[in-house]
């Protein structure tokens, strides 16, 4: 649905993108996640043709990203954090203006379930709206013409609560009729919906993988000791964000398997009393990747 | 309509979850045999979970004969058959033993462990009575 090979995007002196490849297969619902910084929103809008790379290519439905044409648009349904709208329009007034850029596409069925599944009001002006409600709307309009792809540039960040389930409620019940590409922080609120995720870090993609395959190999690893705990100065190279307090000493194993953990475990530490593993949150393996990261280029968090 | 009493938690295969409360749900007697289950559509937007995910989980649940497909209608909840081979199987030598080892890793004894899967033994069972 999507591919970008060795995308690289420089700001004057700055390099965002620095050989940015990805893969968005088909029927997927896939998250990009990263620091802040990392180089989402440019990567979202390159392959949206909002701005262009420095050197690299991508496709996007089949066209190069460079040449998206409307008639790509009318299959695509974008909603950016900071996404602007008409805000002297009415909600309705918005609707009737887009509807004909989709002719035939646009399902009133289905902006009618949408808009009241979102309780959001027929006809207030946008410019009346609070951030919340602008995004649900914003939504509401990318879903309405059944997009073949939908892409959402961190669609739940400023969202209380409330709003934010209600936006992933809207989401999870089209998700089966098209290809998501989205970037967000709020990973325990999309961790349900997202089947793929592709991590990115300082414009490069650290990993990308299917959902079963990383929930299978990550795992939080806690062993107890029978003395005080220090970091072994040898240590596997999948095993990190490794931390000693007390007796206890824990680290994330990025290349799980249940079996030989022990042996594994003891060869490198001694005093093993008792070992214990946790399957992981996608935010909690962020964080730990995101740590390694940091301190491979010797950067703080 | 979904799941009555699931709440889903990160970082565990969200299937496995869903399964689960599923299965729990039609041996606890929150459904009954011939009641309608909710559709996938519902279970996604629900559970805020990809609807995939959910169409997994009823493709296997209709396997197991826990749901009966109605084209039409969509689905209902089945009279569990007896279990396969390969699941008793799997069940008494792999599961259980994941049980006794994280049992004696915490410390537990015998009768105790006995006794909790009897209390949860009677408990399901009484709800299984009861519906019959």
């Amino acid at each position: 649905m999507i591919r970008a090979v060795n995308l690289i995007k420089r700001f004057r002196r700055f390099e965002a993108l620095k050989g940015l490849s990805l893969n968005v297969p088909d029927g997927s619902a896939y998250a990009l996640i990263g620091s802040n910084g990392a180089g989402k929103t440019t990567a979202i809008r390159i392959l949206m043709n909002l701005s262009q790379a420095t050197e690299g290519t991508a496709t996007v439905l089949g066209v190069d990203s460079r040449a998206i044409s409307p008639r790509e648009l009318c299959q695509i349904g974008f909603v950016a954090e900071s996404q602007r709208l008409p805000a002297g329009l009415s909600t309705a007034q918005y609707l009737d203006y887009l509807r004909p850029f989709y002719g035939e596409g646009w399902d009133r069925d289905l902006e009618t379930a949408l808009l009241r599944q979102m309780r959001l009001p027929r006809e207030r002006k946008i410019g009346h709206l609070s951030h919340g409600m602008r995004m649900k709307f914003a939504l509401v309009c990318a879903l309405a013409f059944r997009p073949r792809l939908l892409v959402l540039d961190e669609p739940l960040s400023g969202l209380d609560p409330l709003i934010r389930d209600e936006f992933m409620q809207g989401l999870a019940e089209q998700a089966g009729e098209t290809t998501i590409l989205l970037s967000s922080h709020e990973m325990n609120e999309i961790e349900g919906l997202v089947t793929h995720v592709g991590f990115i870090e300082d414009g490069r993609m650290l990993f990308e993988e299917g959902m079963t395959g990383l929930a299978g190999r990550f795992r939080q690893v806690c062993v107890t000791l029978a003395r005080e705990a220090v970091r072994p100065s040898v240590a596997p190279a999948e095993w990190v964000d490794m931390r000693a307090a007390g007796n206890v000493l824990t680290f994330v194993d990025t290349r799980f398997s249940e079996s030989g953990l022990g042996e594994r475990v003891r060869a490198v530490i001694e005093g093993v009393r008792d070992i214990d593993t946790e399957p992981m949150a996608l935010r909690s393996i962020f964080t730990a990747m995101a740590r390694r990261a940091a301190a491979a280029t010797g950067s703080e968090l | 309509m979904t799941l009555p009493r699931i709440s889903l938690r990160p970082g565990r295969p969200i299937l496995d979850q869903l399964l689960f409360a599923a299965r729990k749900a039609i041996f606890s007697g929150e459904f009954s045999p011939g009641q309608a289950f909710p559709s996938i559509r519902a279970l996604a937007a629900e559970l805020r979970i990809h609807p995939n995910t959910a169409h997994k989980a009823v493709q296997q649940l209709i396997q197991e004969g826990l749901l009966v497909a109605r084209p039409g209608l969509g689905t209902v909840v089945g009279r569990p058959a007896g279990a396969r081979k390969t699941d008793r199987r799997k069940l008494l030598s792999e599961e259980f033993e994941r049980v006794v080892i994280d049992a004696m890793r915490v410390g537990l004894e015998l009768p105790e462990v006995i006794e909790s899967i009897e209390e949860h033994w009677l408990r399901l069972s009484k709800a299984t009575e009861v519906r019959k």
